[in-house]
């Protein structure tokens, strides 16, 4: 009787320990950014190749790094769930396109610099990690900079980067809810928007 | 200088009507933007004209500072700046109750001025002892005062009541101010050249950011207030243990997307 309480307290200690969502391994996620931004900076930012060479690599790292059908989905907010497929289609790839070209055109910023980790704070959300980090500026302090990693089966993918607090999932999610509001064009009219800035 | 009082007590009026509006508002993390923007027919007009002000005299003062100047040169004036605030942030960490943050402040304004050569060079950071700004904004976050709603300020900008009540005492704070209270004549003169200074080296060291901002934005004054409204929820009340978790940390799932759909968007 003794023994079998003991084994009831110890199970049900064990189910309060155990954490309430499957957690993120930290190390294998912050390995995980560290290689992507490695490979920016090192293989395509600093690399001695042409221009056009330096952005097919970049297209190449963003779409294996990001995972942009879950970014674009998250984006559009509510009105992903009134878009016709052919909608949700059209903005995730101009969305993919909109986000290479701006930040292909960031790279000078990052020339010669590198990211400093400092471990992984969890999410509440299931399945994902903050992983944090800094990078020094050219003028002032360093900018804090947050990935945040999704673990879908072992494959990571990175699904927002916080910058100095501001994320950019949230960002882009209020300006486009912002604008359909405004506009009665709705999705239509703000991927034609955005298809005119790429 | 009548005017200028008379100015200043119709502002503070206004402020006030402002912060008691804002005790209506919980300070939920995850409050639509609509909801903290009760004032966006006001914002927009002032951030239109912000905008313009910007583009025709501002952003083109920066340019030319940044034409005429080298990176060297910059940096340089950068820190006399931030050193000439330093003890803005001292006296708020002293406010938070930060009495190890105010000892790093005030050895930080002591050796940058001194050794650093009027804040030039960032001696302290060499010895350990880093920078950590603040202001009273913070400090009234701190104190847990609620921001209110979000407001465009004429030629400043983004805004909530708290943040303004901060800007204008972080103003009496500054040694710019205080240094010279004895000469209204030389003061007028310096806090006009020292806001000239600043806002052009600001505006000069955002130009990149704003410029690829402005590009890829279909709506302009949302994306400042989502970034300015974000950025501002990292100032936390002192007896918030964090247990709310990151600010940023929003549900962001596809499979909860209703829930978080529902929690977001109350309108």
């Amino acid at each position: 009787m003794k023994k079998n309480f003991a084994a009831v307290l110890a199970a049900a200690l064990m189910m309060f320990a155990a954490p309430a969502r499957a957690d993120v391994d930290g190390a294998k996620a912050e390995a995980f950014v560290k290689n992507v931004t490695t490979q920016g900076i090192e293989q395509i930012i600093n690399a001695n190749v042409s221009q056009a060479e330096k952005d097919a690599r970049f297209a190449k790292l963003f779409n294996e790094a990001l995972d942009l059908d879950f970014i674009g989905q998250f984006v559009l907010g509510r009105n992903w769930r009134t878009a016709t497929p052919e909608q949700r289609k059209e903005f995730i790839k101009v969305y993919r396109q909109l986000n290479v070209s701006t930040w292909s055109k960031r790279f000078d910023e990052f020339k010669g610099k590198e990211f400093i980790f400092s471990g992984t704070t969890p999410s509440s959300s299931k399945g994902q990690i903050f992983v944090n980090s800094t990078v020094p500026m050219d003028q002032g302090e360093p900018a804090k900079v947050v990935w945040r990693v999704r673990d879908k089966n072992g494959n990571m993918k990175i699904v927002d980067i916080i910058i100095e607090n501001v994320s950019l999932a949230i960002t882009a999610r209020n300006e486009y809810a912002a604008f359909i509001k405004n506009n009665p064009g709705g999705v239509d009219a703000l991927i034609a928007n955005l298809k005119s800035k790429i | 200088m009548n005017v200028c009082k008379k100015l200043a007590q119709n502002l503070v009026l206004v402020l006030l009507v402002l912060f008691s509006a804002s005790c209506a508002f919980d300070g939920r993390i995850h409050r639509s933007e609509a909801e903290a923007d009760p004032f966006e027919s006001i914002n927009r007009p002032i951030f239109e004209f912000n905008y313009q002000f910007d583009k025709y005299i501002l952003k083109p003062l920066a340019k030319g500072y940044r034409a005429i100047t080298n990176q060297f040169i910059r940096e340089r004036i950068h820190g006399i700046i931030t050193n000439i605030k330093e003890p803005i942030s001292m006296v708020n960490h002293l406010l938070q109750a930060d009495p190890k943050a105010t000892v790093v402040s005030l050895n930080r304004f002591v050796i940058n001025s001194t050794l650093g050569l009027a804040g030039m060079f960032d001696v302290a950071d060499g010895w350990g002892l880093k920078k950590e700004e603040t202001g009273f904004n913070a400090t009234l976050a701190h104190w847990c005062i609620k921001d209110g709603p979000y407001i465009v300020l004429p030629f400043w900008g983004p805004s909530t009541p708290r943040a303004t009540v901060g800007l204008i005492a972080d103003g009496f704070a500054n040694p710019v101010y205080w240094a010279t209270l004895n000469d209204a004549n030389v003061r007028d003169k310096i806090i006009y050249s020292y806001a000239a200074v600043s806002s052009v080296s600001m505006r000069e060291a955002a130009l990149d950011i704003g410029d690829d901002l402005e590009r890829n934005s279909v709506d302009f004054y949302a994306t400042m207030r989502s970034a300015y409204l974000q950025n501002q929820s990292k100032l936390r009340c002192f007896n918030d243990d964090g247990s709310a978790g990151q600010t940023y940390d929003f549900d962001f799932g596809i499979e909860e997307e209703d829930a978080a759909f529902d929690e977001m968007e109350e309108e």
